[in-house]
């Protein structure tokens, strides 16, 4: 306006001066505002970041104590996967020492929500298989002592980042030493870009015509990695840089050095497992070296910071000889600059990389990290879980996860040339308190993807049977002793369709007693049992028995078209395991919130879902069909003392094998199958079976056992008619019956009774 | 003659003597001829769960009474003093702290130890029976309730655990 009023016209150099004037006010404004809103967005990276960290998934510890079942050379398993190392000095915390029958113990220690574990030094003794003694330092007995417990993974979002924040007080100085000498020794005195570096990088750049050589600050690496963007050539490159340069600038006037070196070491890339993005030292630290970050020596410290540089050109998983070269360069830089003394460099160049096993990675436990998430996003919103730092305890065995994982493996491979396009899965749970001890959904434990444990519904076959047969017991109608028909039977569906079951041997066996029918699992007899008990008393004694929706009753649901998935028909069977008492399976302990605090425990909590007695027998029952029944050829594979009670499950067509069985610590469930539904060839015994055997077998079982339960009497009869029959006798056998009921005591075996027998039986009747 | 039958009575004397000796040590759970009622950790014990064909309980031995040899392997059917649990230091030792911290008014601590000690040694009535009273006092009667009941089936007939818990049901209901 002001312009406009004046007298006098422009020339056309002042126009252009003014136009000029203009032009460099208003991109002056703009580069202000655009550096204005590339600093709001550095820093807000910078506070948001701080606090986004999956939650951290830890197994339970391992308990030791005198009379554990535990082999010396099991507990050396369980420390090398705790990232423990051999050290004849036992020099600290983390370290063991071997000795003839013993083992000597610096362990770490742990706190918890209150719960402290503190590090000390024990000695364990070992006999046959067991722990003899526990001593700590002073000698004096120790009764109890858990190892820090094994971070198996987190519940990282699906951008894959995770990650494992250290405190900074954590951060070995020696790393970020390194982490100067290495990458940005100006880093002190620098402003967030180091003018000397760029100065010679840009001379190397532009004579190449491309960017090559980083002069990357740690400020500017960090920014970096905030908005992974990686463009190496271009224009794009150079206007990345720029962006770069100005929000390290940015952080640097906003926070102190020791606070963007904190946030570099949380952040910074270095390493790729699968979908899940490793992030950080400390998450890197157990990631290949299965430890703590305190904990790494000299030559695990370099090459973390060898990975900075590229953690896929230098995977030393992948590419070994680059990542020990880059490792050496690493440890010359620190010899170089003092940071180590050469002899400890020239040792530490000698080793080898030294990374932890591939089931250490943590990876592996995805199948059981789904059911952690899952039952937690009951409770806790998904943000909370990817993003709030929450520290999970929960109830994973890591030797059972990796004997469940080796018998699935193993007893897949066993089963023949078609096995390759077999799957399987299996549950192993704690019966008594219904933890979760392991959960494997595929044969490829490290893939992320179909868990079958928790989602391959398939029809569960005779596993349905111990149903029926408790709705029976339960219905006081029938014990085991009672004789029922396994005669052909036809059943009206509706006016037009009738169904006819028949056995796997198209055989009928005419009459059975119960223990017999549910032994060698005949249909003929099961389908006139249930349904002369009902099928509704049937579908509430599968409810009771946990099984979370009603099923359809059909007269097939009897012989298992019922369609379940493993974790559905653990928690079905864990209930008969722990003698009728329901308690929802669980994978989480407890969880923690950031700062320390308890935010929830999961406690025990259980509910009676069947009589006792019932319950009692039919176990007695499951384990005749481990002795005499279907499960045979499955018990033979266990050593001939153990005691086990089980059921074989084969669906239409032999498309699903099944087996759940149990001992008195651990209730297994596995099943195999084709994805694709088709045919398997397997019944029960001769697939699942034999995994489950595999499985149980190196869990060091524990006979199945129980007391019996008041009101419970027993007698001996024929396993073959049900007849009564002296115990002496071949195939008799004895099962539980209610007191109640009225057995005669016979001394023959082939209802041959003498004299004395009459009388006796005579007496006997007239006694009740 | 004389001789012989002193021996034999002496004999008899020793069976008999043996036999209460073992009849007093037989689990709570029952007499050794009844299958399955011992609560066994150590595979030994607990062989009589599945009745051997040949073998001959016979019925007109009185219960409690040592069985007749057999012709297992030595091992299976021997029945054994009252089973110790594997673990029965270490949940001895967690239930004193567990009781402890109840003492200091600490009840989740308490809570946390004793669910520590189920872990090993779930076949431990003592620990149910403790839970179930944790559960009651923290105001959870249905819980307290199931818990004794759940003790009852591990009791077998120990007499100072089957009343406790029968204390327990009563002061849950």
């Amino acid at each position: 306006m002001a312009r406009r009023s004046s007298p006098k016209k422009p020339t056309k150099a002042s126009r252009i001066r003014s136009l000029v004037l203009r032009l460099t006010a208003v991109a002056f404004m703009l580069a202000i505002s655009y550096g204005g809103y590339l600093a709001w967005a550095a820093t807000s990276e910078f506070e948001g970041r701080r606090w986004d960290i999956p939650a951290q998934v830890y197994a339970a510890p391992l308990e030791l104590y005198t009379g554990r079942a535990l082999s010396a050379d099991d507990l050396v398993a369980e420390l090398k996967r705790l990232g423990y190392r051999e050290d004849p000095r036992l020099i600290g915390p983390g370290t063991y020492r071997v000795g003839l029958g013993r083992l000597e113990v610096a362990t770490r220690g742990f706190s918890f929500a209150g719960d402290v574990e503190p590090e000390q030094l024990v000695a364990i003794t070992f006999v046959g298989g067991r722990i003899a003694a526990l001593r700590d330092s002073s000698g004096g007995r120790a009764a109890i002592v858990r190892l820090n417990p094994l971070l198996i993974g987190s519940l990282f979002p699906s951008h894959g980042e995770d990650r494992l924040i250290v405190a900074p007080d954590e951060i070995p100085p020696l790393l970020t030493d390194t982490l100067k000498a290495v990458e940005d020794r100006r880093f002190d005195s620098h402003f967030g870009i180091d003018p000397i570096a760029v100065m010679r990088a840009l001379f190397v750049n532009v004579s190449s015509g491309e960017i090559r050589e980083g002069a990357s600050t740690l400020t500017q690496q960090l920014v970096r990695s905030y908005f992974l963007t990686n463009t190496r050539s271009g224009f794009a490159a150079w206007w990345r840089k720029i962006r770069e340069a100005f929000m390290a600038v940015a952080l640097e006037l906003r926070y102190s050095k020791s606070e963007i070196l904190h946030a570099y070491v949380n952040e910074v890339y270095l390493g790729q497992d699968g979908a899940r993005a490793i992030h950080g030292f400390g998450l890197a630290s157990q990631f290949y070296f299965g430890k703590p970050l305190g904990e790494l020596e000299l030559h695990e410290l370099a090459m973390l910071v060898a990975e900075v540089r590229g953690p896929t050109y230098y995977d030393p998983r992948r590419h070994a000889d680059r990542a020990l070269e880059r490792r050496n360069f690493v440890l010359q830089r620190m010899s170089d600059e003092g940071l180590a003394n050469n002899d400890e460099v020239q040792k530490a160049a000698e080793q080898q990389l030294g990374l932890v096993g591939n089931e250490r990675r943590g990876r592996a436990h995805s199948a059981f990290l789904g059911l952690v998430r899952r039952q937690l996003s009951s409770d806790y919103a998904r943000d909370d879980l990817e993003r709030t730092g929450l520290v999970v305890m929960s109830t994973l065995d890591p030797a059972v996860q990796a004997a469940a994982e080796r018998g699935l493996d193993q007893g897949i491979a066993g089963l023949g040339k078609r096995a390759e396009k077999f799957e399987g899965a299996i549950v192993v749970t704690s019966p008594h308190t219904g933890e979760v001890k392991a959960l494997v959904g595929g044969r490829d434990a490290s893939y992320e993807g179909f868990n079958r444990a928790l989602d391959a519904r398939r029809p569960i076959g005779s596993l349905i049977k111990p149903a029926v047969y408790l709705a029976a017991l339960e219905s006081g109608r029938y014990s085991l002793a009672s004789v029922i028909d396994d005669a052909p039977i036809v059943v009206e569906l509706d006016k037009k369709r009738t169904w006819t079951p028949s056995n796997f041997d198209n055989m009928a066996h005419g009459l059975v007693p119960m223990v017999r029918a549910l032994a060698e699992s005949y249909n003929m007899a099961t389908v006139r049992l249930g349904l002369d008990v009902g099928l509704e008393p049937i579908a509430g004694t599968l409810q009771r028995l946990g099984l979370a929706e009603k099923p359809t009753l059909y007269p097939s649901m009897l012989l298992g078209a019922l369609a379940l998935t493993p974790i559905e028909v653990a928690q079905i069977y864990n209930t008969l395991a722990n003698g009728g008492f329901r308690v929802p399976l669980r994978a989480v302990r407890s969880v923690v919130g950031e700062d320390g605090e308890l935010l929830q425990r999961y406690e025990i909590e259980i509910a009676q879902a069947a009589d006792a007695g019932a319950v009692y027998a039919l176990n007695q029952a499951l384990v005749q069909v481990m002795e005499r029944g279907t499960g045979r050829t499955v018990r033979q594979a266990l050593p001939e003392d153990i005691v086990v009670a089980g059921k074989t499950g084969t669906s239409d067509d032999l498309r699903d094998s099944w087996f759940a069985g149990f001992t008195n610590t651990h209730l297994i469930v596995a099943w195999v199958g084709a994805d694709d539904n088709s045919p398997t060839g397997l019944t029960g015994s001769s697939g699942a079976g034999k995994i489950w055997a595999g499985v149980t077998a190196a869990l060091e079982p524990n006979s199945y056992s129980a007391p019996a339960p008041d009101g419970v009497d027993e007698t001996w009869i024929d396993y073959l008619t049900g007849a009564p029959m002296a115990a002496r006798c071949p195939d008799a056998i004895a099962v539980p019956v209610p007191e109640t009921d009225y057995y005669p005591h016979v001394f023959g075996c082939n209802g041959e009774t003498g004299i004395g027998a009459r009388i006796r039986s005579w007496l006997d009747s007239n006694r009740r | 003659m004389k001789t012989r039958s002193a021996i034999a009575r002496g004999a008899l004397l020793a069976y008999l003597v043996l036999g209460a000796a073992c009849a007093s040590l037989s689990s709570p759970a029952g007499s050794a001829s009844r299958p399955a009622t011992t609560p066994p950790p150590a595979p030994s014990t607990s062989g009589d769960t599945r009745p051997v064909p040949g073998g001959d309980p016979s019925a007109t031995v009185p219960p409690g009474s040592p069985q007749p040899p057999r012709s297992e392997p030595p091992g299976r059917d021997v029945p054994s003093a009252r089973p110790q649990s594997d673990a029965s230091g270490a949940s001895a030792a967690l239930l004193e702290q567990s009781r402890a911290q109840r003492a200091a008014g600490s009840l989740p601590a308490a809570r946390a130890s004793l669910e520590r000690a189920l872990r090993l040694d779930p076949n431990n009535a003592v620990l149910w029976l403790e839970l179930g009273e944790l559960e009651l006092q923290t105001g959870n009667s249905a819980q307290a309730a199931t818990m004794a009941r759940k003790a009852q089936t591990l009791a077998g007939r120990d007499r100072r655990l089957t009343d406790r818990a029968e204390q327990l049901l009563r002061a849950a209901e």
